[in-house]
């Protein structure tokens, strides 16, 4: 996005490799840099790895070889410090995963109490004015099954935000939604976007892209192909196996 | 289409097929075809039914006062043997099923161990094991022995049903929980289990019944339960058909409310999420 101040750089990931226990090598001394304040989209061919990427940034996924630093905290065997790097990076399912038998509100001030160790008034303070902000304050006694799927993903959006996270990752969290819905989402990660929030946005959605990514990498068989700002890369790709894929999702 | 012409004679049977009452003249007639049967039985027995005698061993009134007999008195101590049992067994179900899901391999084997112990071998061994080996060791009464042994054998059953349950778990709801940074005994507790019990209610009511139907077992060692007091009935006045019948009419009141109780727990359940 144009005349946004970036910080300092806040992830650190270093010749990261994975493959699965089947064998299927899912990222290839994988580098990059993020900074503060940044929107990073990702994109790539199904099975490039990109979610794997994203789950391997807050621990979800164990990585085999290289270094992951979030703002200055390593990711690695410490129970410690992955605790630690949860709790500042919020994360957004292409399946929502709100928790089914809590209602929206409880779903919002869960971690809030039990993580933060806020008190129930305070918790609920911040998120009815987390549900104000993603647009649906009249849902928070309701339960996740009595919402529509843009309702939920907001919802599910306002939990990871009530941590104050320093990094939001985004996997694919328009995927699921009807063509109607994925408006309403895109338009709470615009605003996240705006605000400053640091932002890797695995996604499908080119006018996002466009619109908010600072920056755009493009992965494929676990590796980048090639990354750049949004304009080039969509615009005046240089590989050919950019070029095609852009073809094709355009 | 052939479906066209299956239909329309399908159409005269189905109302009278699956009208209400066709169900209860279906259920009569097996029952009158029991009793017959059971009649038959006993009539080739040469019985003599005295049923008139039996009530006394329930409930009397003497002088103006209620007196429970020693059927009720056995039902008692069957009750608070198949309590203590629910609690320890579902407490160690699960236990050993969260040993057998955490990372230690030392925990894992100690759960695998007992699990293949207690499954493979029968409780009344367990049940003579404990009391006659163990509990003079550890100086244990026999209600404790009793209450032990069908705690450690039905827990085993109850921890794979609790095993069962936590694995139905949609992984989702794993990975929201940590990418919050909650704490894995927050994971269990507020997220995981809660969303298991209602995977886990049905199966592990049969357990349940199944503990309240084994807990008879304890009258080996001398334990004076439900079925040590109709034995000691028997042996006095050889009303064997009678008490025994009385004794299985109240282990099937008893488990008959209990799984009316998990089926309004299960509702209640059910409708709050």
């Amino acid at each position: 996005m144009q005349g946004k101040e970036l910080g300092d750089y806040i992830i650190e990931v270093e010749r990261i490799r994975k493959t699965f226990p089947d064998g299927v090598q899912a990222l290839y001394d994988f580098s990059t840099r993020i900074r503060r304040s940044e929107v990073v989209v990702v994109i790539g061919p199904s099975g490039a790895g990109k979610s794997t990427f994203l789950r391997c940034l807050n621990g979800l996924e164990d990585f085999d070889s290289g270094t992951i630093t979030i703002d200055g905290i390593p990711l690695d065997d410490n129970k410690e410090n992955r605790f630690e790097i949860r709790k500042e990076v919020g994360m957004v399912f292409q399946l929502f995963n709100l928790f089914p038998h809590m209602t929206v509100l409880e779903n919002v001030n869960l971690a809030q109490m039990l993580v933060r160790k806020k008190n129930h008034d305070e918790a609920t303070k911040v998120t009815m004015s987390l549900l104000e902000k993603v647009g649906i304050p009249d849902k928070a006694q309701s339960y996740p099954s009595q919402l529509s799927g843009g309702q939920q993903q907001r919802v599910a959006i306002a939990r990871a935000l009530a941590m104050v996270p320093k990094v939001m990752l985004f996997d694919e969290a328009t995927s699921a939604l009807d063509p109607e819905m994925i408006g309403e989402v895109l338009d709470v990660m615009k605003t996240l976007a705006q605000e400053g929030m640091t932002m890797v946005v695995v996604t499908h959605e080119m006018g996002f892209a466009r619109e908010v990514g600072d920056r755009v990498i493009f992965m494929d068989e676990g590796r980048t192909v090639e990354e750049g700002s949004v304009e080039q890369i969509f615009s005046n790709p240089q590989k050919e196996r950019t070029r095609q894929f852009i073809g094709q999702i355009l | 289409m052939p479906p066209v012409n299956n239909k329309r004679s399908r159409r005269i049977w189905f109302p009278v097929i699956h009208s209400p009452w066709s169900d209860v003249i279906k259920f009569l007639l097996v029952l009158a075809a029991l009793t017959w049967l059971l009649y038959r039985g006993t009539e080739s027995l040469g019985y003599n039914w005295q049923w008139h005698r039996v009530s006394r061993y329930i409930v009397s009134v003497k002088d103006g006062q209620v007196i429970f007999g020693p059927l009720i008195q056995g039902l008692l101590v069957t009750l608070r043997i198949c309590g203590w049992s629910l609690v320890f067994s579902f407490t160690f179900g699960l236990l050993t099923a969260l040993l057998r899901m955490s990372d230690s391999v030392v925990g894992r084997g100690v759960a695998r161990c007992y699990l293949e112990l207690i499954r493979n071998t029968p409780l009344l061994v367990q049940l003579f094991f404990l009391y006659f080996v163990v509990a003079p060791v550890l100086n244990i009464d026999r209600f404790t022995a009793g209450v032990l042994a069908l705690s450690l054998f039905e827990g085993a059953y109850a921890s794979e049903i609790f095993r069962a349950g936590i694995v139905s778990v949609a992984r989702g709801q794993w990975e929201a929980a940590h990418s919050l940074g909650l704490s894995t005994f927050h994971l269990y507790r507020y997220i995981i289990l809660p969303q298991a019990i209602r995977y886990v209610l049905p199966p592990l009511t049969s357990q349940a019944v199944a503990l309240i139907k084994d807990s008879a077992l304890v009258s080996t060692i001398a334990i004076y339960d439900l079925t040590m007091q109709g034995q000691v009935i028997i042996s006095e006045t050889f009303l064997t058909f009678e008490i025994w019948f009385t004794v299985a009419a109240i282990y099937l009141v008893l488990t008959v409310i209990l799984s009316t109780m998990a089926d309004i727990m299960a509702y209640g359940l059910k409708t709050t999420s």
